[in-house]
């Protein structure tokens, strides 16, 4: 056992030199080996160094999007359609939760209603990316956020805070033309793809909405804004360690859109349908601007910002008077007595004589009998129009032919869509004979004349819409040029198409004014339209046209509508400018089976929104102030039999409809 | 006081000679080695000693005097301890594999540990010194003629084989790799003929890529194929390497500065405190850092060659030769690991890396290094203290 050196010469020397060669052998490699790495090290450090820095900092910094506030819309005085209010939700991510079934426990017991969505919010939490905020419930009221706010501590991954929500004030008063938003679809993303346009990444924001109908889909792109872009840093989880305020950019809002419409207008509109379906369209006759274009019944827009459940949806989609479809510009109806009118113009451009007498007894014949609604005896073309006798008309028109007819009536407005930058309108059918010949029936392709005495009192498979009823009875008013309807007034403040000049009507003044003192007689005494149409605004008085639409073929039967289901009921239009002696507005109506008659549903409504339009007037009421309200003698209890009144529902009858302050602030309640 | 030949008997036994004797450059080298290892364990936890810097350090220090204490042990007890040592770690492994001893950790991938109730190890550390103390036992019984070529070798290649085996059926591929080159190491500085090395390296080209298609486990061929390829599944497989090499290319010439480096910061790099704490620092210091830390490296093995190459005895010259050859292994794997030179492995940087098996390990060997070193002039008979 020791350690004194004992040497060994035989075998050992010849190990230790191998093994001292190998040893250096060994060192050498390893030299070699260090010697790679430092190359490899100094290729990346060194060469490579800018293109891995960059490498790290597209790791390190991530933008976070922060959704665009989106643009107002106005009416035309400056008051919010449709807006943005704060709404308070909650978020929940699940990287920070210890336990998600658990969390939603607690968080169960101060939001209640979140135990009902427990499966769907689930689902949602796993879809998201683990460390993205997924909101699990909106539009908390201030208790609740408090409540939320207040255990936060006591809820890891839990959060609470505020974004801006769309909202539309007047609820559905401005559904259809200002429509509404929604969170964007898969449709929505396919579009941009379709497109070959890069998918702007703001979709995927939950809090982002896309316009889907009306102005918010057309002015989509003016609307939405600029997403702004906070620089944040964030860890290998996508957590966010730090914000750099430096390199964040602001949302710029979207663009303030100016409608024409008028708040009040629109809002006394839709009060006036009450549980009545249809449209009306009031319009400037020298301007264009629209004032009003509402349909009745509507919906509440609100309901759709987050998404309306089906329980809600399905009623609106099945009621039959059909809340969803636009009346005013998409609903197409047969404009019926109203267009008596557009006859007249014609023959009178073709030469006819306003004073030819033309001798109704009772009916028309041209191979079978077409009935006129009384015996009017000798009458020339203002008293036909007063008394809305078919038997005058059909005489003109047969003598003229339907293209005559389909002439004039493109010239004042029909069978177009007019460009008021939204979607959603139908042209309507202004048949003529090269319209027979691409439809023929049962392969005749003939116009046989037995059809032209119902086209010429607008009945048949003429189809008109309200926009283009307004847009008709405004050029009748204005007497000299084809005004074209405008809805948008401005865009982030410029003007649109403010500037327009507008084409003569081809048509000499003096007829037109045949048949405005036609109408006059309508809305006077011993008109059709008489009892419905008294404004009671002294010497500012309206004139207009009544017009029932058949929706549907008699036969025989009683023409009644009485005791009828509403479906089979016709249709009631009724169209109006006031005032007389100067015409500024023109209002259009069609009340969807309203029934017999258009002095009965159509024109009462008329009245109360055109009260509303002058009263609106500086002008008119500066007139009004110097003349007084004096009513003209002829129209003694002219109120007295009211049918709005009478037909109107309770809610509307309790309001007395003469009152000339009819304005004011109106949610209707979203249909059941 | 030097201790040569010419020293008086028994002043070379007594403790402060043998301290003396003790190599401070190498261990002033580990220790800085290991103190870098400290400080980016402390940046990467954002400036804190908790959960892994203390550790280290308290490791390092437990271990540095387990290594002092080792290099006064005389040689002929490691002689004597060979088989034996090496049979228990043998033992150990086939513990692992047939009794309910072995556990897996989650995720781990490779049933690699030993659960003895009081203690959790891993076998598969234990095997490399086990393996190197008997191999240099069984040369230093062995002539020359016959470590260069002979029928006799069977017995050092079943040493290696039996222990690569059952560590690559668990399957730890990076240990049982590690395993294998430190045997062969071995038997190349004992003297292995080099026309057998050839015929080896023909043999292990051939037969590697049919192993790499059809003898692995689906995650171990993953690795391999992404290193060929990182880019083809950047957040998959292939993130590891991408991720170690923005951080290493990153670090630029002079880094990012202490605590500075976004991607061991913010949790970019994986496995930053273990396998991939080299690219902490060359993201941090940048090349000059990492290039200072590989000089290290390099002295560290050569000084310990340096000391293998003294010695008396061939036991303790093929046993420091071996514990050094396992370190540079570790070294060189590891770096060309991180910068994307080398599959995945799970092989760790010594020292730097956390992790109390490795350092141990590496440690342990160290202090026979620095035993050889103390008792360069010891002589140990053939055939001596079979036992």
């Amino acid at each position: 056992m020791s350690s004194e050196p004992s040497i060994f010469f035989s075998d050992v020397n010849e190990r230790q030199g191998s093994f001292l060669r190998r040893t250096f052998v060994v060192g050498g490699l390893t030299a070699i080996g260090v010697t790679a790495l430092t190359v490899r090290l100094a290729q990346l450090q060194v060469v490579q160094a800018e293109e891995y820095a960059t490498l790290a900092s597209q790791n390190q910094f991530n933008f976070r999007l922060v959704p665009p506030p989106r643009g107002r819309i106005l009416d035309r005085n400056g008051v919010v359609i449709a807006g943005n209010r704060p709404s308070f939700r909650v978020l929940v991510v699940r990287d920070e939760t210890k336990d998600l079934d658990q969390t939603l426990d607690l968080l169960g017991r101060l939001l209640p209603d979140t135990v009902d969505r427990r499966r769907s919010i689930i689902r949602d939490v796993n879809a998201a990316p683990r460390f993205a905020p997924v909101p699990v419930k909106t539009d908390l009221t201030w208790e609740e956020f408090a409540r939320v706010n207040l255990y936060a501590n006591e809820l890891p991954g839990v959060m609470a805070d505020m974004n801006e929500a769309r909202y539309y004030p007047f609820g559905g008063s401005f559904a259809h033309v200002v429509g509404y938003v929604a969170k964007p679809s898969d449709r929505d993303v396919q579009a941009y793809r379709d497109r070959n346009e890069e998918v702007p990444q703001i979709l995927y924001n939950p809090g982002f909405r896309i316009g889907r109908t009306g102005v918010e889909k057309a002015l989509d792109e003016d609307l939405r804004g600029v997403e702004g872009g906070n620089r944040v840093e964030v860890d290998a989880r996508g957590r966010v360690v730090a914000e750099d305020v430096g390199g964040s950019r602001p949302a710029v809002p979207g663009k303030e859109i100016v409608l024409t419409l008028d708040a009040d207008v629109q809002n006394r509109a839709l009060e006036v349908f009450g549980e009545e379906a249809g449209g009306a369209v009031v319009m400037d006759v020298r301007t264009g601007d629209i004032l009003c274009m509402v349909s009745a019944p509507s919906f509440d827009p609100n309901l759709f910002v987050n998404g309306i459940p089906s329980s809600m949806y399905r009623p609106l989609a099945d009621y039959e008077r059909r809340p969803l479809l636009d009346k005013a510009i998409y609903g197409t109806f047969a404009p019926g007595s109203t267009f008596k009118p557009v006859t007249g113009l014609a023959a009178l451009k073709r030469g006819a004589n306003p004073e030819r007498r033309i001798v109704c007894n009772g009916g028309y014949y041209l191979g079978r009998r077409f009935a006129c609604h009384a015996t009017h005896g000798s009458q020339n073309m203002r008293e036909a129009i007063k008394n809305s006798c078919n038997v005058y008309f059909m005489t003109l028109g047969v003598e003229m032919g339907p293209d005559a007819i389909a002439e004039a009536a493109r010239e004042m407005g029909f069978g177009q869509e007019f460009d008021i930058g939204i979607d959603g309108q139908r042209e309507g059918l202004v048949p003529d004979r090269e319209w027979r010949r691409r439809n023929p029936v049962r392969g005749d392709p003939m116009w046989y004349p037995g059809e032209t005495p119902s086209y010429s009192i607008g009945q048949g498979a003429l189809t008109v819409n309200a926009l283009q009823l307004a847009t008709y009875t405004a050029r009748l008013a204005n007497g000299r040029k084809a005004v074209l309807p405008r809805l948008i007034k401005s865009i982030d403040g410029v003007e649109q198409g403010g500037d327009r000049a507008f084409a003569d009507l081809p048509y000499d003044p003096a007829h037109l004014q045949v048949l405005r003192e036609g109408m006059e007689m309508v809305t006077d005494v011993g008109g059709t339209g008489f009892r419905n149409s008294q404004l009671g605004l002294g010497a500012v008085r309206m004139a207009g046209k009544t017009g029932t639409a058949q929706s549907r073929n008699y036969g025989s039967g009683s023409r009644s509508g009485a005791g009828r289901p509403w479906a089979q009921k016709d249709h009631n239009l009724f169209i109006a400018y006031a005032p007389i002696d100067n015409p500024r507005y023109a209002v259009s109506v069609i009340v969807q089976h309203g029934g017999l008659g258009g002095g009965t549903a159509g024109a009462p409504r008329a009245r109360e929104i055109m009260k509303v339009v002058l009263l609106k007037d500086d002008e008119i009421r500066q007139r009004l102030e110097r003349e007084g309200f004096a009513e003209t003698p002829e129209d003694p209890g002219a109120h007295e039999s009211d049918s709005l009144a009478l037909n109107a529902a309770p809610a509307q009858a309790a309001a007395p409809a003469a009152e000339p302050a009819g304005p004011r602030p109106y949610l209707p309640a979203s249909p059941q | 006081m030097t201790a040569s030949a010419l020293t008086r008997p028994g002043e070379r036994d007594r403790l402060s000679t043998k301290l003396s004797e003790l190599d401070w450059r190498l261990i002033a080298l580990l220790s800085v080695v290991a103190m870098t290892g400290t400080a980016m364990l402390y940046s990467i936890a954002g400036g804190q000693w908790q959960p892994w810097a203390i550790d280290h350090l308290l490791r390092f220090g437990a271990m540095l005097l387990v290594m002092i204490g080792l290099a006064m042990v005389h040689p002929k007890w490691f002689f004597r301890a060979a088989y034996p040592l090496y049979g228990l770690v043998v033992v150990m492994v086939l513990m692992i594999e047939f009794t309910p001893l072995g556990y897996e950790p989650a995720g781990a991938g490779a049933k690699n540990w030993l659960n003895l109730g009081f203690i959790r190890i891993q076998p598969a550390e234990f095997v490399k010194l086990g393996l190197v103390l008997a191999l240099a036992r069984w040369y230093h019984d062995h002539t020359a003629q016959e470590a260069r070529w002979s029928w006799k070798l069977i017995f050092p290649v079943a040493m290696i084989g039996v222990p690569f085996l059952l560590v690559a059926k668990q399957p730890d591929l990076g240990s049982a790799m590690i395993i294998g080159l430190t045997g062969a190491a071995v038997m190349f500085v004992a003297g292995l003929s080099w026309k057998v090395i050839a015929a080896g390296g023909v043999a292990a080209l051939v037969t590697i890529p049919p192993f790499v298609m059809f003898g692995m486990h689906e995650y171990q061929r993953n690795r391999v194929l992404t290193f060929l390829s990182p880019e083809s599944d950047p957040s998959g497989t292939g993130y590891n390497i991408i991720q170690s090499k923005i951080a290493l290319g990153s670090g630029g010439l002079l880094g990012r500065g202490y605590g500075l480096g976004s991607q061991s910061q913010l949790e970019f790099l994986p496995e930053r405190e273990t396998d991939f704490i080299f690219s902490t620092v060359a993201e941090e210091f940048g090349f000059v850092g990492s290039f200072a830390l590989l000089a290290c490296y390099i002295a560290i093995v050569l000084i310990a060659l340096r000391i293998a190459s003294l010695a008396h005895s061939h036991f303790a010259r093929i046993s420091a030769a071996g514990m050094t050859a396992f370190f540079a292994i570790f070294v060189l794997i590891n770096g060309a690991m991180v910068m994307g030179l080398a599959p995945v492995v799970g092989v760790p940087m010594p020292l730097l890396s956390y992790g109390g098996s490795s350092m141990m390990t590496i440690m342990i060997g160290f202090g026979l290094v620095l035993s050889t070193r103390v008792h360069r002039y010891a002589e140990l008979p053939k055939g001596y203290g079979l036992v």
